[in-house]
């Protein structure tokens, strides 16, 4: 699974299901200051991914 | 859920689950009750929209617009505040007229030059850390001096309810009891353009959602003096005690409220006086903005 952070770096995570608020753990991402898609699609924090899914992570807190 | 579309966002108090179409109707339904209730927008209003081109108020021109047809003969104009901030203004300033070329909202830009005379940068040289208080008070004026120029009666922010529970924490910390109950809603003030805040009770990742949904969203890059703001500290702690106690900054917005209620006039009961360099209203014998002209030798 592709896993792309919200400074565009690209993390590579096994292909076994896990939900968003999971992966979003894992890289202590606060899952209030995000959204996140899988394949493009937005999903909410219990969706399921897994597979050769696309997670991407958009931090929305922005300054401006 | 209340479909069966795949939904977008899991949304709480209450709980529930919306595809993006739901999530869509909800944003706009709350956002026409705030300016319903609070009666933030009456017959030939001519509203003056603050647009950076950010998620926050291309938000909030998208849901004006869109409700635009409700209201009797009530009129928008985005206005865009050019700080002059390199390698962060000028994307933002594309996107807003790309926005506004999509809504056909009518679109005028002011700069900080044509205010004081120089850009941000330029005024902030040895003086970074003070970037958002600087930036603001200008800001403020910039938009002020625009909106009366374009004859505007109202001039509506995209504050959301993060935004409005940071302010009040931020007010807290502070000691600042005059602006913690200053009201939030648009007053009958006869000196100044009311403010209105549509948004105020949608959450920013509900509008972030609500954009991204709809092909929206800004990718932009982030102000570069945001690093030195108080709010960045507060915003991070705050969303922190919400995901794990949600419902903490509505909670924050309702003791405002109750402190507003009980003490505001009393705390605001100062009469207005009127600057004696450039005649603006303001408390002391200086406004803001004259204050900082002379700290700043302009």
């Amino acid at each position: 699974m592709k896993i792309i952070l919200p400074c565009s770096t690209i993390n590579m995570m096994s292909g076994d299901p896990v939900s968003i608020s999971q992966i979003l753990d894992q890289l202590c991402i606060n899952p209030s200051e995000v959204i996140v898609s899988r394949n493009g699609k937005l999903v909410p924090e219990d969706a399921v991914a897994g597979g050769d899914d696309e997670i991407r992570i958009i931090r929305i807190a922005h300054g401006g | 859920m209340l479909c069966a579309e795949p939904p977008v966002i899991r949304l709480r108090e209450p709980d529930r689950h919306l595809c993006a179409a739901h999530l869509i109707a909800d944003v706009e339904k709350r956002a026409a009750r705030t300016i319903r209730e609070r009666e933030l927008i009456k017959p030939h209003d001519r509203i003056a929209v603050a647009f950076s081109g950010g998620k926050d108020s291309t938000a909030l021109l998208v849901t004006l617009s869109r409700l635009l047809p409700s209201w009797e003969d009530v009129s928008l104009v985005a206005i865009t505040v050019d700080e002059g901030i390199a390698g962060y203004r000028d994307d933002t300033i594309r996107a807003a007229e790309e926005v506004t070329k999509k809504l056909r909202t009518e679109h005028v830009c002011i700069s900080f030059t044509d205010l004081v005379g120089d850009d941000l940068d330029a005024l902030l040289v040895g003086r970074e850390t003070q970037a958002c208080s600087v930036c603001g008070i200008l800001r403020r004026k910039a938009l002020s001096v625009a909106a009366q120029k374009a004859g505007a009666t109202k001039i509506a922010t995209g504050h959301n309810l993060d935004d409005e529970a940071q302010s009040v924490l931020m007010n807290t910390l502070r000691g600042d009891l005059p602006r913690l109950v200053r009201t939030s809603d648009a007053d009958s003030s006869d000196c100044f353009i009311p403010r209105i805040k549509p948004l105020a009770d949608i959450a920013e990742k509900e509008i972030a959602a609500y954009l991204f949904v709809q092909d929206l969203f800004p990718f932009l890059p982030e102000c570069p003096y945001t690093r030195y703001a108080l709010r960045l500290e507060v915003r991070s702690m705050l969303s922190a005690m919400e995901q794990k106690h949600p419902g903490t900054m509505r909670n924050l917005i309702k003791s405002k409220r109750a402190i507003e209620k009980h003490v505001g006039r009393r705390v605001m009961s100062e009469p207005l006086r009127r600057c004696r360099e450039c005649g603006d209203p303001c408390s002391g014998e200086l406004c803001q903005v004259c204050t900082l002209r002379k700290s700043l030798g302009k």
